[in-house]
C-alpha cells in the first residue's frame, strides 16, 4: 500500500472518527505543552555562587519556584505530573468510535487489506492526530513565550520566557509523544483479530482479577516509609546517593500501578457483592456489566486516582508544613520572641494543590469521554431494553450504580495510599534544640557592638517534637471533590443515555 | 374478543412512508403473522401496535384504550406488564446469564429476586435450555440465545407477544424449534402473537397472515401456502 493510500484511509471515517482525531490530538497538544514546561523550568540556568548570591539564586524571575534552584526539580517533576492524566485522556479518546471503526477495518480486510496493513492504518491514525496536536502544541508554546515575555520595572519575569530548552529537547517532545502514543496504540491493537467478517478480541478471563495489587501497594508504601531511615542512615555516603531517588521513583510508580489496578479488583468484587444480594434490576445491570469488564473501572479512573494519589501525597506534605510553622512559632514564643508565620511553603503548596485540581478536571474530561462511549456502544442494546418496557430511569440508575460503586472505594483507597505515601516521609515533625539571642535593650544598644552582649541573653529551648496530624478535612475535600466529578460525568452520560435509547436506533444500528 | 386495534395508521421516515393507512385487529389468543417484501413496513406496524413508535396518523387501541397518546413512561409500563417483545438479535444483556436475562422483567416489575429467579428457570426449562442458566449469550449458540429471548418476552405471562423476525437468524430446522415451542407456549397460555416475517414457511404457524405491500395491507389469509410445520397448529 502507496503511504498517501495509507494516510488517506487512516483519515478516512464518520464524524466519531473525527472526533476521536480531534480529540487525540488536543490530548497530545496539551501533554506536549506540559512536557515543554517541565523541560522549560529544567533550562533555567544557575548562576555560580558570588558573595552577593550565595545561593545560587536565579533572581531574574518573581516567583520562588523559578528563583530557587533546589524547588526547579519540584516544579518540573509536578508539570510533568499533569501529563498523566492528559495521557490518559488521550487513551480514553482511543477507545471513541471504536464500533464503528472495527467495522471499517472489517471492510477493509474484506477488500484485501492484510491484517499488517489494517494494524499500520490505527497505529498511523493516532500517530499523525498526536504529530499535529505536539506541532501545533510547539506553536502554541512559542507564541505564548513571545507575548507572556514582559519583564516588570525591576526587570523580574513571572514566567521563564528567557530561556528555551535544547533543540534535542524540543524534538524529544514534539516527536516522542507521538511515537510513545503509536506504540501504546500497537500494543492495544495486539490483542485484536480484525478479520473480513469483524473484529474479535482475546476473550477475558472468567475469573476476576487477583488481589496481587495489593502487594504492589503495599510495596510502594514500604519504600517510602523507607525512604527517611535511609537517609539518616547514608546520609554522607556518595555511593548510595542514587538510592533516595530511586526508592521515591519505584515507590510511587508501584503505588501508582497498585491502585489503578486494584480498583480492576475492587469494580469485580463490587460486582459479585451486588449480583449476590441486588433486588432490584438495575443494581443486576451493573452487577453484569462490572463483573463481565472488572478493568474497564481500571481503565475508567487511572487518571484521576494518579491524581488522588499526588493530592493525598501532596495533603500529607502540606500537614507536615503547617504543623512544622506552628512548632516553630511556639519556640519562637517559648524564646519569647514574636516568630511571625513562614506562609512560603505553604503558599508552595497551594500551587501544588492547584496542579491536582488541574489534573482531577482533565481526568473528568476523561472520564466522560469513557462513559459515553460505553453507553453510546451499547446503544442497541438499550434501545432493545427500552422496547421491551425497561423503563430509561431503571437504565440510568444502572449507569450510576456501574460508575459509582467502583468509584467511591477506589477514590478512598487512592486518598488512603496517597496520605500513607506522604506520611512515609514526614510523619513527625522536629524543630530540635534551639539558642536565641535576644537583646533587651533600645534598638541603639543593640545595634552597638560594644553595648550588644551586655544587654543581650541566650535563651536555650529543648527540641519540640509533634506527629503530623492526619488532614482528614484536606482529605474529604479532595475525596468530595472526585466524587463530585464523577457525578458530574454520570449526569452527562444521562444525557446521552437519553439519545442512546431512542427507539429509531432499533432500526439504524 | 378483540384486544388490539389498528386504524388507519400512517407512519413516515422523513419524507419516505412506511405505513399509509392499515387497518387491524388481534383477537385473544390468536395468532397473526405480517408478512410482506422488505421495506413494507412490517416492522414499522409492529412498533406502532406495540406502542414502541406513535404512528403519525391514525389510532392503535388496547382493550378500548388509545395508547398511541399515552406518554413514553405509560407505554413502557404497558409493553413491561401487558405486552412481550422478541426481536431478531442483540436484545439479550450481554453481561447478565441466562436466567439473570429472563428474570429481568421480573425484577423490573417489582417481583422479588427468589421467585424472579425460580421463575426464569421454569421458562429456560419449558424452552430446554435450563442448561444454560448460568451462562452468558456470548457463550451460547444463536438458537439458545434466541430460546432464552423468548422465555424473557413469556415470562411476565403477556397478554400479546410482539416478535419481530425472531428466528431470522437462526437455520432453518432451530428457527422451526423455537417457533414451534413459542407457539405451543403462547397458546397455553392463552398470549397472542404478532409474528414478523417474510418467510412464508414461518407465517404458516399464525392463525392469519396479513400480507403488506408499500405501507399498505395487501390482502389477508389463513397463511396456508406451506405445509405446517411439526404440527404447530
Amino acid at each position: 500500500m502507496r503511504p498517501t493510500t495509507l494516510v488517506r484511509l487512516a483519515l478516512a471515517g464518520t464524524r466519531t472518527d473525527t472526533a476521536r482525531v480531534a480529540l487525540t490530538a488536543l490530548s497530545a497538544l496539551l501533554a506536549a505543552l506540559a512536557g515543554l514546561a517541565a523541560l522549560t523550568v529544567l533550562a533555567i540556568p544557575t548562576p555560580a555562587a558570588t558573595d552577593e548570591n550565595p545561593n545560587r539564586w536565579s533572581e531574574q524571575y518573581h516567583n520562588a519556584l523559578l528563583v530557587e534552584p533546589g524547588l526547579r526539580g519540584g516544579t518540573a517533576f509536578a508539570l510533568l505530573m499533569l501529563m498523566i492524566p492528559v495521557l490518559a485522556l488521550a487513551g480514553q479518546c482511543a477507545r471513541l468510535g471504536a464500533p464503528a471503526r472495527d467495522r471499517r477495518l472489517a471492510a477493509l480486510r474484506l477488500a484485501g487489506a492484510t491484517p499488517g496493513q489494517v494494524t499500520r492504518l490505527v497505529v498511523l491514525e493516532t500517530g499523525v492526530a498526536a504529530l499535529l496536536g505536539t506541532l501545533v502544541g510547539l506553536g502554541a508554546y512559542l507564541v505564548g513565550r513571545d507575548l507572556l515575555h514582559r519583564p516588570d520595572a525591576r526587570g523580574q519575569l513571572a514566567l521563564p520566557t528567557d530561556v528555551l530548552p535544547s533543540t534535542g529537547a524540543l524534538v524529544g517532545v514534539v516527536l516522542g509523544l507521538p511515537v510513545v502514543a503509536a506504540l501504546a496504540t500497537a500494543l492495544m491493537v495486539r490483542t485484536v483479530t480484525t478479520s473480513p467478517l469483524g473484529v474479535s478480541r482475546k476473550a477475558a478471563r472468567e475469573r476476576g482479577p487477583g488481589p496481587w495489587a495489593g502487594l504492589l501497594i503495599g510495596f510502594g508504601v514500604a519504600s517510602f516509609a523507607v525512604i527517611r531511615p535511609v537517609v539518616h542512615r547514608f546520609d554522607d555516603s556518595e555511593e548510595l546517593a542514587w538510592l533516595v531517588p530511586l526508592l521515591f521513583a519505584v515507590g510511587a510508580l508501584a503505588a501508582m500501578i497498585g491502585v489503578v489496578t486494584g480498583t480492576g479488583w475492587i469494580s469485580y468484587h463490587c460486582g459479585r457483592l451486588l449480583r449476590r444480594h441486588a433486588r432490584r434490576a438495575p443494581a443486576l445491570l451493573a452487577a453484569g456489566r462490572l463483573m463481565a469488564d472488572p478493568w474497564a473501572g481500571s481503565r475508567t479512573f487511572a487518571a484521576l486516582l494518579a491524581a488522588l494519589i499526588f493530592g493525598g501525597a501532596a495533603a500529607a506534605q502540606r500537614a507536615y508544613f503547617a504543623t512544622k510553622d506552628q512548632l516553630e512559632r511556639e519556640q519562637s514564643r517559648l524564646a519569647g520572641v514574636d516568630g511571625g508565620a513562614n506562609p512560603f511553603y505553604l503558599s508552595t503548596m497551594d500551587l501544588v494543590d492547584g496542579a491536582v485540581a488541574v489534573a482531577i478536571l482533565i481526568a473528568t474530561g476523561g472520564l466522560i469521554v469513557a462513559l459515553v462511549e460505553g453507553i453510546v456502544a451499547r446503544r442497541r442494546a438499550y434501545a432493545a431494553l427500552v422496547a421491551t418496557g425497561v423503563p430509561r430511569a431503571a437504565l440510568s440508575r444502572s449507569v450510576a450504580w456501574q460508575a459509582l460503586a467502583p468509584a467511591v472505594p477506589a477514590i478512598l483507597l487512592a486518598l488512603t495510599v496517597g496520605t500513607l505515601l506522604g506520611r512515609g516521609l514526614v510523619a513527625e515533625v522536629s524543630t530540635g534544640v534551639s539558642s536565641t539571642a535576644i537583646c533587651e535593650a533600645t534598638a541603639a544598644l543593640c545595634d552597638d557592638p560594644a553595648t550588644r552582649e551586655q544587654y543581650t541573653r541566650i535563651v536555650h529551648t529543648p527540641e519540640m517534637r509533634r506527629a503530623v496530624p492526619v488532614p482528614l478535612e484536606h482529605l474529604a475535600w479532595l475525596g468530595a471533590g472526585a466524587l463530585a466529578a464523577v457525578l458530574v460525568t454520570v449526569g452527562v452520560g444521562l444525557l446521552f443515555l437519553r439519545a442512546s435509547t431512542a427507539l429509531d436506533e432499533l432500526r439504524t444500528a | 374478543m378483540t384486544q388490539l386495534q389498528a386504524r388507519g395508521v400512517v407512519r413516515a421516515y422523513g419524507p419516505t412512508p412506511a405505513l399509509r393507512g392499515v387497518t387491524l385487529d388481534l383477537a385473544e389468543g390468536e395468532i397473526v403473522a405480517v408478512t410482506g417484501p422488505s421495506g413494507c413496513g412490517k416492522s414499522t406496524l409492529l412498533h406502532c401496535l406495540a406502542g414502541i413508535l406513535r404512528p403519525d396518523a391514525g389510532e392503535v387501541t388496547w382493550r378500548g384504550h388509545r395508547i398511541d397518546t399515552w406518554s413514553e413512561a405509560a407505554r413502557s409500563r404497558l409493553r413491561r406488564t401487558e405486552f412481550g417483545v422478541l426481536f431478531q438479535f442483540g436484545q439479550l444483556v450481554a453481561e447478565l446469564t441466562a436466567a439473570e436475562n429472563v428474570a429481568l422483567p421480573l425484577l423490573l416489575a417489582g417481583t422479588g429476586r427468589r421467585e424472579a429467579r425460580t421463575a426464569a428457570f421454569t421458562w429456560l426449562e419449558r424452552f430446554g435450555v435450563a442448561e444454560v442458566a448460568d451462562v452468558r449469550p456470548g457463550e451460547m449458540s444463536g438458537g439458545q440465545q434466541q430460546r432464552c429471548a423468548t422465555a424473557r418476552a413469556l415470562v411476565t405471562e403477556p397478554r400479546v407477544l410482539f416478535a419481530d423476525e425472531p428466528t431470522g437468524a437462526l437455520d432453518t430446522l432451530t428457527g422451526e424449534q423455537v417457533l414451534t415451542q413459542l407457539v405451543r407456549l403462547a397458546r397455553e397460555q392463552r398470549t397472542a402473537v404478532v409474528l414478523v416475517t417474510h418467510e412464508p414457511r414461518i407465517a404458516a404457524y399464525a392463525d392469519r397472515e396479513i400480507v403488506l405491500r408499500d405501507g399498505l395491507v395487501d390482502h389477508t389469509g389463513l397463511g396456508l401456502d406451506v405445509p405446517l410445520a411439526g404440527g404447530a397448529r
